[in-house]
């Protein structure tokens, strides 16, 4: 446990609930992960998952008046975010950890200019000139692709993929060490999506920022990320490197997943779907969340309390029958 | 297999504060019966636009649309009563395509009340009947939109598309508001009732990987202009367009050992306000050069396979 | 707790392969799910539970019988000058005391409730069917059609509406059906905004496309998919029209230009008394609080069914 607190970042046992109407929504439960500076996590999981309420906690950016509460820890740096004050907070977001939306529209403000939104933020942190500020504004533009004539522009005379940059550029203004990019490029064409992915690998490398890719998209992942987190209900239900994932998917829910994405290396003739739905995030299980859908689930799934099982250190699975070669 | 459905230089403009928008320009092709076409595009190209225009959701404002031969360009409001018999439509967005006041099986009935020719017998058995093939579970008869998830609203407007026994739908987006392990089964669904019924599909998608997934034929459309057609084999193995090929490389892959070459595309989209003679991929295209902006033509370079470039020759060495 | 949790968790397990959670599974946790959004028991279920709507309607209720029972109950008449008694503070035998000519104060303040009310609830509905047409007609077709209509509203809308209900009763005359027809006809370009706007919205919904597809006429697609649809708004509209134009034929009555003499209206019967708010500030306190009163009850209504009705309230 000690040795996490060290580590760069690190969340341990996070639990957040909401409420809507009388019931409580376990929308993330018991999630721990860790992750070294510079490494690039990828959190996968459908619809309602819990994904972006991992993202929030993590800012602590989550809507008050429908949370519950949130129990864990998360550190950063050394220090906990959720004991952090509101002084301590300000800091924290934007200068050290920043984050990404999937509709670059709502982090833009529109009647500014594009310019002038990165260097206000810039110029919040850094205690600078404007002049300054500016400078490195349109140089945060030129690095993502944006030139120095379009600078003086407004949000709305971009479009998506450019929008998309604009935000790629704020997000990295004051060089966070952590970067949270909520499905970044979900809302743009393929073509585009792929510039937009290319540019992301790019500035990691250069800038050798640690990140959080969270994303349904199991290709997506495949291009940026090193580790994998899969998420189902809540839970992480299967985590590794990308090679444990990708290679060796273990849990019957991932290996759902590929089954149920159309190949396009292979001709399939039909696809396997995962029969059912996610269950309901309001109802308290003692056992395996995936039970109801899975192919492999029997009676002794129902008795046990699912623990992570280690396949491998880094590689582990939420499946007591994983060891067992299913 | 006989032709169910063809276009001859369809156009579709809509009028916009700036000028014409040339949503569907000048579009010739052709849907063989029993066959599934894959139209694909990114947002904006018109894909949408022309499916809504074979159904006469919009009125073409010229050329030709045929229907098992017949010129159904123009239609009187008799005619049309009939065609939309033949043709349907399974809408994007599962949450919008419902009538949040209407009950399950008061939308999947309601087409065949309006038909007027079936009684209160046939309608309810027919209604039971179509709840089976698109798998609602009959417990779900009295639900509303909201209480159903995506994938189960899904299967009602599919139910409802069904209910007159259409040869033609036009299927739009109707798996890329899912998440995948539902994408898989309404994907599925479709496939076995095509099978079944025999039905013809136009499958509008952006995602690369269902089109290559469902479709026989597969037209790729770029602004408002078809600018590659063939089978869906052939567009895989050998993709001919500049624009096609970068589409293809653009798609990531759960592959992790084999990375793609990607042609990541430079330049600004054009637009499709009053665009102009000329291939309206140039402004992206690597080959691109001045004899581009002049004007472009089909050409059929292999077999099957049309291409509307002018150097699709020179690019593939052909 | 612990039993409860479990208890839960054996009921999920009995459905849980079907799905169809929204239905059933919130079912134990929230009484109001199963009934559909929108439908008229679900408005009631949610209103019911809305303590300051739930005053309101009884506040409202109480004083719509009151005032028809009036002439049996009150020991006065609202228009019986009693000059042995002018200017009586509230005591036993006036409860609410009487006003400069010695009139019963209760008796009036009951009586004029009809008054009130009348022409708030008969304004707002000319205005409702008016704009509402106008509104549906102006957003379904669009082109021409829109942009006359909603250029003549405009007219009206360059105006605060009080001024013109004034301009109206100055030309027209005075009294209670010139003041319905006042307010009514300054009502009209708030709801026909309102549901143009609901229209517009609705339009462009797939499922009126997909009504189309299979040939739902258009008489059809109007009446069943999209006016139903967009109502809702209206509902709240209509609630917050009566309470603003039972405070506005105050106001006008209060100008002397609404209900006149010796009819007993709210805003009249501050307009006649207002010299004596000194010495005797019962006789305009009392008809003050029933217009504050009625005024919120129609608000807190009003809130009710924005709130019942509005569906980003839900999950």
């Amino acid at each position: 446990m000690a040795k996490t607190r060290e580590n760069f970042f690190g969340i341990r046992h996070l639990t957040v609930k909401y409420h809507s109407g009388n019931s409580i929504i376990h929308a993330v439960n018991d999630v721990s992960l860790e992750l070294k500076e510079g490494e690039t996590l990828g959190l996968v999981g459908e619809t309602g998952a819990g994904k972006t309420t991992i993202a929030k906690s993590i800012l602590r950016i989550l809507p008050e008046s429908s949370v519950e509460s949130v129990e864990g820890d998360i550190w950063f740096e050394g220090k906990q975010i959720l004991d952090m004050n509101d002084k301590e907070l300000q800091a924290l977001r934007g200068k050290s950890i920043s984050m990404i939306f999937q509709d670059p529209m709502t982090a833009l403000n529109p009647v500014k200019t594009v310019v002038s939104q990165i260097a206000e933020g810039y110029k919040q942190h850094h205690n600078c000139s404007k002049a300054e500020a500016n400078k490195r504004a349109i140089e945060m533009l030129e690095m993502v692709g944006i030139g120095a004539d379009r600078a003086e522009e407004y949000p709305h005379q971009f479009s998506g993929g450019m929008k998309q940059r604009v935000v790629i550029a704020l997000a990295l203004a004051c060089s966070p060490k952590l970067l949270l990019a909520d499905e970044p490029t979900t809302a743009l064409d393929v073509t585009i999506q792929a510039q937009v992915l290319d540019l992301i690998r790019d500035l990691r490398n250069k800038l050798g920022t640690a990140m959080i890719l969270i994303t349904h998209d199991l290709g997506v992942v495949a291009e940026v990320c090193d580790k994998v987190a899969v998420i189902y209900a809540g839970r992480i239900i299967e985590q590794g490197t990308l090679e444990d994932i990708y290679d060796h998917p273990t849990h019957p829910y991932t290996c759902g997943l590929f089954g149920a994405l159309p190949d396009m290396e292979k001709d399939v003739e039909r696809l396997s779907p995962i029969e059912g739905l996610p269950p309901d995030p309001s109802v308290v299980r003692e056992h395996c969340d995936f039970f109801e859908r899975c192919p492999y689930a029997c009676g002794k799934c129902k008795k046990f309390n699912n623990h992570m099982i280690e396949m491998t250190p880094d590689h582990l699975v939420r499946c007591w029958k994983a060891n067992e070669g299913v | 297999m006989a032709t169910l459905l063809e276009t001859q230089n369809l156009k579709k403009y809509f009028k916009s504060g700036a000028g014409m928008v040339h949503a569907v320009d000048d579009i010739t092709f052709k849907i063989e019966e029993g066959e599934t076409v894959g139209l694909v595009g990114e947002s904006g190209c018109g894909k949408s636009t022309l499916g809504r225009t074979l159904i006469h959701l919009n009125e073409s404002t010229d050329g030709k649309i045929l229907f098992q031969g017949k010129d159904v360009t123009n239609l009187n409001k008799r005619d049309i009563k009939q065609f939309r018999k033949d043709v349907q439509m399974i809408f994007q967005d599962p949450y919008s395509s419902l009538d949040p006041r209407q009950t399950v099986s008061d939308i999947i009935m309601e087409p065949l009340k309006l038909d007027g020719s079936f009684s209160k017998e046939e309608i309810k058995n027919r209604t039971r009947e179509l709840m089976d093939i698109v798998g609602i579970e009959k417990r779900l008869r009295m639900s509303y939109p909201h209480e159903l998830d995506g994938g189960r609203r899904q299967r009602v407007g599919i139910a409802r598309a069904l209910a007159l026994n259409p040869k033609f739908i036009v299927c739009d987006e109707p798996v890329s508001a899912l998440d995948v392990s539902i994408q898989a089964q309404i994907l599925n669904l479709l496939m076995d009732l095509q099978r079944d019924l025999g039905l013809t599909y136009l499958f509008i998608t952006h995602d690369m990987s269902v089109v290559k997934h469902i479709s026989n034929q597969i037209c790729v459309m770029y602004l408002g202009q078809m600018v590659e057609m063939c089978d869906r084999k052939e567009l895989f193995a050998y993709p001919l367009h500049p624009y096609t090929k970068a589409l293809l490389s653009a798609i990531p892959t759960t592959d992790i050992h084999n990375r793609k070459e990607r042609i990541i595309l430079k330049g600004e989209i054009k637009s499709p306000i009053n665009p102009g003679p000329g291939c309206r991929f140039a402004s992206r295209c690597p080959y691109a050069d001045d004899s581009c902006k002049q004007g472009v033509k089909s050409c059929e370079v292999r077999p099957g396979h049309f291409v509307v470039c002018n150097k699709a020759k020179e690019i593939n060495q052909l | 707790m612990a039993d409860e949790l479990k208890n839960k968790d054996s009921k999920h397990h009995g459905h849980g392969h079907h799905g169809g959670h929204g239905k059933k599974g919130k079912r134990h946790h929230r009484i109001d799910a199963s009934i559909k959004p929108g439908s008229a028991k679900y408005v009631w279920a949610s209103i019911s539970h809305n303590r300051g709507a739930v005053l309101g309607m009884i506040f409202l209720a109480l004083i719509i019988i009151l005032s028809l029972v009036s002439p049996l109950i009150c020991r006065y008449s609202y228009s019986t000058t009693d000059f042995a008694a002018m200017k009586s503070w509230p005591s036993f035998d006036h409860l609410f005391g009487t006003d400069d000519l010695g009139r019963d104060i209760l008796s009036r303040v009951l009586y004029g409730a009809r008054y009130t009310l009348i022409i708030g609830l008969l304004s707002t509905v000319l205005s409702a069917i008016l704009g509402i047409i106008m509104g549906a007609v102006a957003g379904y077709f669009g082109g021409v059609i829109d942009s006359c209509l909603m250029r003549f509203l405009d007219l009206f809308q360059a105006f605060p509406s009080l001024v013109l209900a004034m301009a109206f009763c100055a030309v027209f005359g005075t009294g209670v059906d010139k003041c319905i027809l006042a307010l009514g006809i300054t009502g009209i370009p708030g709801f026909a905004r309102l549901m143009r706007a609901n229209i517009l919205r609705i339009r462009n919904m797939e499922y009126i496309e997909a009504a189309t597809t299979i040939n739902c006429p258009t008489w059809k697609i109007i009446a069943q998919h999209i006016v139903p649809n967009a109502i809702s708004p209206i509902i709240v509209e209509i609630a917050m029209s009566v309470s603003r134009n039972g405070l506005a034929s105050s106001s006008l009555s209060f100008l002397g230009l609404g209900v006149q003499e010796p009819k007993p209206e709210w805003g009249q019967m501050l307009a006649a008394t207002r010299n004596y708010i000194r010495d005797f500030p019962y006789m305009v306190i009392i008809p003050g609080i029933f217009i504050v009163l009625t005024v919120l009850s129609f608000n807190l209504l009003g809130d009710a069914f924005r709130d019942a009705l509005d569906p980003n309230f839900k999950d």
